[in-house]
């Protein structure tokens, strides 16, 4: 009988120790995690927040209830630096897209002056180590999409001169030179003068972004670039068989070029059984953005209330399944795996897209860290994927850009 | 005994000959000698038309014109403002795509010429350039039409380093009258006076040259800086609109301006702004010649301009104006408005140049004449330069203090 009580004491207390050490190593991996997250600089390369400076009700410095970028939840989230994305309708060409970016543009650098104690304008990787180490966010700009050069090289190198840090070489629709993936093939891939576009982008020290491109303009893109590329919001097909997504010889091709993948957080590009079913029910992302357009207009507080509506409530009703943000966790994976940690990173598409349960902002960023930990892998590959990919790759595409603009 | 007298008459004349000689080399080397260690700036010149043509060099000596880079040295000219320009009808999107392209030529320029020239956006800019050695390169917008009514627009040009912008051109903008249209909205609307007071906060300075009287007195109310007049002359000698009368150069001088005084023979001389007006006929030839001649090219028009003009002048069918009006003109407005208020804005490659100032490299003369005047030394410089860096200064320190009452 006692030696009954002692084994069933000493097996207890076992069970006990044995539970109390689990959740010590939980507990140490959350706060190694939150660590490492707040120690590392992370930088996210795509944000449709430009979107919502013209609303009046959007204040940047405020926590909002909506939308998933604002500072509070970017400094909850450890969002150290911020590529303010200029987006407009694809379709718009020539002159007045020109006009239109500049006002996206200027309305990037009035809200960091307005907000010059928590944001810091950059344009080098320098100076967004820089912004880390005086607790500011860097504010960066991406040019999502060529048809806002208006067809001109030289618009391009003003774009650059005003802080622009990437371009995409097209959005939803091709432009006057550069097929889209979500449009019929007019050029195959990049026209001559495209190519002396992605050259000049060389030249200027602009990252060359080919999310959204076809695959022939990527490949052709691949070839003609001196400089690393990225893909500034693309994730993996072979996971998610979207066209924005890459396939497994993109991202080794783009990683074999020093360049990045940086995960979009869009559940229709991240999740099979998510596309399958929004597609079947409003024909895809490209058809749900013209129906929002037709009822918004130029309205994008308009625009990004409805996307969300209409997915909750699909969600609610059961005609759209739930998507985790593990998917992202996923993503990452299957690119290291595929291309290496070097070729990793994050692009969001935080305030242009629809997030899956758990990233519902910005807020939730440590989550990815900690994921990754826990999956396994080490702090300084983990402290790449955050941010330090993409910091490695502008700093190549500024050293070409020196080296082109030494010679003749 | 006449013979001594004689003998002592001609001695005193071959003396004071010498001295009057020698006093005249002394002149010479010493207008030489100030003239080449002063800040010599330029408020306006139009060579940025010529850079549009993809072939121009401002490199080498060129044949006609009035500027480049071995001509500005030979004259002297430390800092030199082009001009952004297009014609007053083109406005909308189109202004803003050329105004862009016209921005990158100016610095497309600079960047080709690293050892001769470089960008400047503030007065001390302008001497360490000029204690570098090398020629500092301006910009100002002529003409409101290229803002599109954007004040993102406006901010964009500033940001790409345009440091004035000139009100309208010589027609009306959507929101200020010029003085070469018929008045439609009585000087500035209001937000008229929003775009001046946004210019003060971005340290731009309000150029009222083309504008008409009641724009100028609306513009000196509302701005909480300096004005200049980029290239405008005295009324009083040459009754053109485009000119300042002595009570608009006294209020701009009570405010701490400047009158750029501009070279253009219809500006400087009544003689030949009377014939011109009594021969319509002639005009209509000249431009039927320069039509011929370059078709619709701007830049081609405004050089075979001056020079169509200069051989009807030399046929005697236009009257000869020397560039000693120009000094006429200074003369005039520094005795009604102080020496402080009076600066060089010769309108070079873009107007009509009197004989003696066909360009550049003979603006030593301008300091000569002044000297021999009996222009101090100091107010000379002033002149040549220095009134117009401390209109900067000043315009760029309203800027500062506007800006650090606005950041949160």
């Amino acid at each position: 009988m006692r030696r009954a009580v002692a084994l069933v004491c000493v097996s207890l207390c076992v069970s006990f120790a044995l539970l109390r050490v689990r959740s010590t190593a939980a507990d140490d991996i959350a706060e190694r995690a939150h660590k490492l997250h707040f120690s590392s600089i992370v930088l996210d390369t795509h944000d449709d927040t430009t979107q919502r400076f013209f609303s009046k009700d959007f204040d940047l410095g405020k926590r909002n209830p909506d939308g998933h970028i604002d500072i509070p939840r970017m400094r909850d989230g450890g969002m150290n630096a911020i590529f303010f994305s200029i987006w407009i309708d694809g379709r718009i060409m020539g002159p007045p897209a020109v006009q239109k970016a500049l006002d996206q543009i200027d309305a990037v650098h009035e809200n960091v002056r307005k907000y010059s104690k928590d944001m810091v304008f950059c344009r080098t990787a320098d100076e967004v180590r820089r912004a880390r180490a005086q607790g500011k966010i860097a504010a960066l700009i991406g040019v999502e999409g060529g048809h806002m050069i208006g067809n001109d090289i030289r618009v391009l190198r003003m774009f650059g001169d005003l802080g622009a840090r990437y371009m995409t070489l097209s959005h939803f629709y091709n432009d006057e030179w550069a097929d889209s993936s979500t449009d019929k093939p007019v050029h195959n891939g990049l026209t001559d003068f495209g190519k002396d576009i992605v050259r000049e982008m060389n030249r200027q020290g602009i990252m060359v972004d080919i999310s959204h491109v076809s695959d022939k303009t990527f490949y052709d893109a691949l070839e003609v670039s001196r400089a690393p590329l990225i893909a500034s919001h693309s994730s993996c097909r072979a996971l998610c068989n979207h066209v924005r997504d890459m396939s497994d010889d993109m991202i080794k091709a783009l990683a074999a070029k020093g360049g990045v993948i940086q995960i979009n957080y869009e559940q229709s590009f991240i999740d099979q059984a998510y596309k399958d079913a929004s597609e079947k029910l409003s024909g895809g992302v490209v058809a749900q953005f013209d129906q929002f357009k037709k009822e918004c207009g130029d309205d994008q507080e308009c625009f990004g209330r409805k996307m969300q509506e209409q997915e909750k409530q699909a969600v609610a009703e059961g005609k759209l399944p739930h998507v985790s943000w593990e998917r992202i966790i996923e993503h990452i994976d299957h690119a290291v795996k595929l291309a290496g940690a070097d070729h990793v990173g994050l692009g969001s598409d935080f305030d242009g897209a629809t997030m899956p349960e758990g990233m519902e902002d910005c807020s939730k960023l440590p989550k990815i860290t900690e994921a990754l930990l826990r999956k396994g892998y080490s702090e300084d590959d983990i402290r790449k994927i955050l941010g330090g990919n993409t910091l490695r790759v502008m700093e190549q595409v500024e050293r070409v850009s020196r080296e082109m603009q030494s010679q003749p | 005994m006449f013979r001594i007298i004689l003998a002592a008459c001609s001695c005193m004349s071959a003396g004071v000959l010498l001295v009057a000689t020698v006093t005249g080399d002394d002149l010479g080397a010493r207008a030489h000698k100030l003239h080449f260690s002063s800040i010599v700036v330029d408020t306006h010149d139009d060579t940025t038309q010529r850079f549009l043509d993809g072939q121009f060099d401002l490199g080498p000596r060129i044949a006609n014109g009035s500027i480049d880079i071995p001509r500005m040295r030979e004259g002297g000219l430390s800092a030199i403002f082009f001009s952004i320009w297009m014609p007053s009808k083109i406005t909308g999107p189109e202004a803003v795509k050329r105004a862009l392209v016209q921005i990158d030529a100016v610095r497309e320029q600079v960047r080709k010429h690293p050892k001769d020239l470089a960008l400047a956006t503030t007065a001390a800019e302008i001497r360490e350039i000029h204690a570098q050695g090398k020629i500092a390169a301006l910009m100002g917008i002529e003409g409101g039409h290229m803002i599109a009514s954007d004040l993102g627009v406006l901010r964009s040009y500033a940001a790409l380093g345009a440091r004035y912008m000139t009100l309208t051109h010589s027609g009306n903008v959507d929101w200020a009258d010029s003085s070469t249209d018929t008045p439609a909205h009585n000087g500035l609307t209001d937000f008229g006076k929003d775009v001046v007071r946004e210019m003060n906060r971005l340290g731009m300075i309000v150029d009222i040259s083309h504008v008409s009287d009641k724009t100028f007195y609306d513009a000196l109310e509302v701005s909480k800086a300096p004005l200049f007049a980029s290239h405008s002359s005295c009324r009083a000698i040459c009754d053109a609109p485009r000119n300042m009368t002595d009570d608009m150069i006294k209020a701009l001088a009570a405010k701490g301006g400047v009158i750029q005084i501009n070279y253009h023979v219809g500006f400087l001389s009544q003689e030949f702004r009377d014939a011109e007006k009594a021969n319509p006929e002639l005009e209509k030839t000249i431009a039927a010649e320069v039509q011929k001649r370059c078709g619709g090219q701007e830049a081609c028009k405004l050089i075979v301009g001056d020079e169509v003009t200069r051989e009807y002048v030399k046929k005697g069918m236009l009257p000869r104006v020397e560039y000693t009006k120009i000094i006429e003109h200074i003369d005039h407005a520094v005795k009604i408005a102080g020496v402080n208020h009076v600066g060089l804005g010769s309108d070079f490659d873009g107007a009509n140049m009197p004989f003696g100032m066909e360009d550049a490299s003979k603006l030593p003369q301008i300091t000569e004449a002044l000297l021999r005047k009996g222009y101090s030394e100091g107010d000379i410089k002033k002149i040549l330069g220095e009134n117009t860096l401390r209109v900067m200064a000043e315009v760029e320190r309203v800027s500062r203090e506007l800006n650090s009452a606005t950041q949160k």
